[in-house]
């Protein structure tokens, strides 16, 4: 299984950091695979996640949805209706009671929507933590509740005014901050990606979502589906309902931000038109020039607004198992309204991403087939932007 | 014997220790940039390191990260990082040693690095996310990587950065980023424990601006970096380029008076 011991998934992974941080990684590495095994941490984990964030969280047959486009049978596992409104508490509830128990006193987390950062302040108020989360100023703008909500628990948010003020430089001041403090702060990082054993411990995190999803799939259809599809910014939701199907005959699909479209060179399609690089802390995939400087993105979606992707999804698109496409804005926006008005469920928008491409192929397929979507997070953030773009505004 | 191993044979003879200084290739403009690497040396600099500009500079602190997104502003890159070093070599003789982010390096590929560096007159390359477990995984044959170690390393790791070190050690002062601090901790177990486990050479950066530090620090190591100072005078002095020479110079000749 992967990584190996040096964190590569394959060709991708391994450890990019300044020197200050390698002992802490591995000393982070080291409890981890401690703590993860030791039963009192997983029943303290489990507890907080059935009574606290609400899982199981149900797999919810969408029957007007798939009656409208007329194909395969459409199921929506919905981490939306977590506790914070996303897959993130997932994470963020496992690695603050790891943090705990290493001693620390505060946790720190880059964030790109804000869902990240109101999932780590929560975990952080609930257990007593103190906690600054970096975000961009751009983003803080175009998300003000989420900064709003992280204030509310407590949580200092620091502005990020430097270059495209988004998650790529809240993450690299985050990484700063970490780099400064941490003997007694945990970078509480919310995605797949950066320096082993991050993209690793994210995934057994989220992995949750899929073991879940085997039973309650076999439950309901008394098969595996032909189809599951998530949207991949970092790709943490994606990996979370991946892992348990990798070995399974079942298609699985990543969806990128096409933005206003790939030709347009306004996406954040990592996967489809990165090159292999290193970006925060692992070798991936990264949108980047011909000299290695790492581009802007454009997504709708700040949680999808990203130039780079977790290790692992680099290497299971080298495999081939995975199949990484895009949605764009349009289409996405298209989703969004369709879910709301068909199904009363208001998408964030990084989640419609994985709606509009299971409209695109659900037509084509058989009435029996089924197809699982992981809706990763509920859109109560972004009515404010969709209602300017309807307006005819831009993203 | 190279041109960095010399350097600091020759200081020992002369019972001084070296002073490094750091500029960002390119700063205020490619031809001012290289007056200044050049009035760098006459005011006394041992070594010069050349920083190249990168999107996403996550050992920098506020000053030097200034000077990266300027230089992005500018159209500044490896390749351009590479013809600055080159100019530079025209001008000077000290040893030359290239400051990048890993991935611009890994998208040249390590070995294509290694030879226009060369070709450059560089004589090694400092990359500050390159790890020594990575540097292993991507070392190429004739290229000086400086290695890094930090207060937080540990014996052991510093007798890894030993095995791969060519030339010299560079030990980050603080768990930190670059940048001026007016306080520095207490160095010197720190220092020993460096010294106990290497035979090589031993610089120290990050937080030293003033002739005291350097003074306080030269009895536990063989070289002082200083970053932050000269690439905020050359923020400040941008458009003064008489001014600019002048500050360097004098910034240059108090902190080396202070290493003799």
């Amino acid at each position: 299984m992967y990584p190996d011991s040096s964190g590569y998934y394959g060709e991708f992974g391994g450890r990019f950091v300044p020197e200050t941080l390698m002992p802490v990684l591995d000393e982070l590495a080291t409890r981890y695979e401690q703590i993860k095994e030791d039963p009192d941490f997983n029943t303290e984990l489990s507890y907080y996640l059935n009574q606290y964030v609400g899982r199981p969280t149900g797999l919810y047959f969408a029957k007007r949805l798939s009656q409208a486009l007329g194909g395969a049978r459409i199921y929506l596992k919905r981490e939306d209706l977590n506790h914070t409104g996303s897959h993130k508490i997932n994470n963020t509830m496992g690695q603050a009671l790891l943090a705990r128990r290493m001693g620390k006193t505060r946790v720190i987390a880059e964030t790109g929507a804000g869902q990240h950062g109101v999932a780590t302040a929560t975990a952080a108020a609930v257990l007593g933590l103190s906690c600054t989360v970096y975000m961009g100023a751009r983003d803080m703008e175009r998300q003000k509740l989420n900064v709003f909500r992280m204030q509310a628990l407590n949580a200092e948010v620091r502005a990020v005014d430097k270059g495209s003020q988004t998650l790529k430089e809240a993450t690299d001041e985050a990484f700063r901050e970490y780099i400064a403090t941490s003997d007694y702060t945990h970078y509480l990082i919310g995605s797949v990606v950066g320096p082993h054993p991050y993209p690793m411990m994210v995934r057994d995190f989220q992995s949750i979502i899929g073991r879940e999803l085997r039973y309650q799939i076999l439950e309901a259809e008394g098969k595996l589906p032909q189809y599951i599809i998530a949207c991949v910014g970092g790709g943490s939701n994606a990996m979370g309902i991946f892992y348990e199907f990798l070995t399974d005959p079942v298609h699985l699909v990543g969806v990128e931000a096409g933005g206003t479209g790939l030709e347009s060179g306004h996406h954040a399609a990592t996967l489809n038109c990165g090159l292999p690089g290193v970006l925060h802390g692992a070798l991936s995939t990264v949108l980047q020039d011909e000299e290695g400087q790492v581009l802007a993105t454009h997504s709708v979606s700040a949680g999808l607004d990203y130039p780079g992707v977790g290790p692992e999804h680099s290497h299971l698109r080298q495999l081939e198992r995975v199949e990484y496409t895009v949605a764009t804005d349009d289409e996405v926006l298209e989703a969004f309204m369709m879910l709301c008005r068909l199904e009363g469920i208001i998408p964030a928008l990084e989640s419609a991403h994985a709606v509009a491409h299971a409209m695109k192929i659900a037509p084509g397929l058989a009435r029996d087939d089924c197809l699982v979507v992981n809706l990763s997070g509920r859109g109560d953030k972004d009515v404010e932007t969709v209602a300017r773009l309807l307006k005819g505004g831009k993203a | 014997m190279n041109r960095l191993q010399r350097k600091f044979e020759e200081l020992k003879t002369r019972g001084e220790k070296g002073l490094i200084g750091f500029i960002m290739a390119g700063e205020p403009d490619m031809a001012t940039g290289v007056e200044c690497a050049r009035v760098l040396q006459d005011a006394g600099c041992d070594i010069l390191e050349i920083g190249v500009p990168y999107s996403d500079p996550i050992a920098d602190g506020e000053v030097i990260e200034r000077a990266h997104f300027r230089g992005i502003e500018r159209g500044m890159n490896l390749s351009r990082g590479l013809e600055f070093m080159a100019a530079v070599r025209d001008k000077c003789e000290l040893p030359l040693v290239m400051f990048s982010y890993f991935n611009p390096i890994h998208r040249r590929g390590m070995a294509a690095f290694a030879s226009e560096l060369r070709e450059a007159g560089g004589d090694a390359v400092i990359i500050p996310d390159l790890t020594l477990e990575e540097h292993f995984r991507y070392r190429v044959q004739d290229l000086d990587v400086i290695p890094m170690v930090a207060p937080t390393t540990g014996a052991k790791r510093i007798r890894l950065a030993d095995s791969v070190a060519r030339s010299f050690l560079y030990c980050v002062s603080v768990a930190g980023v670059t940048g001026i601090r007016q306080n520095l901790p207490d160095l010197r177990e720190y220092l020993l424990r460096v010294r106990a486990n290497t035979s090589r050479p031993v610089a120290v950066g990050f937080g030293i601006s003033s002739a005291e530090q350097v003074a306080g620090l030269k009895e536990y190591a063989d070289a002082l970096v200083v970053g932050s100072l000269l690439v905020g005078t050359i923020e400040r002095y941008a458009r003064e380029r008489k001014g600019l020479l002048v500050e360097l110079a004098n910034a240059v000749a108090v902190l080396k008076a202070a290493t003799k």
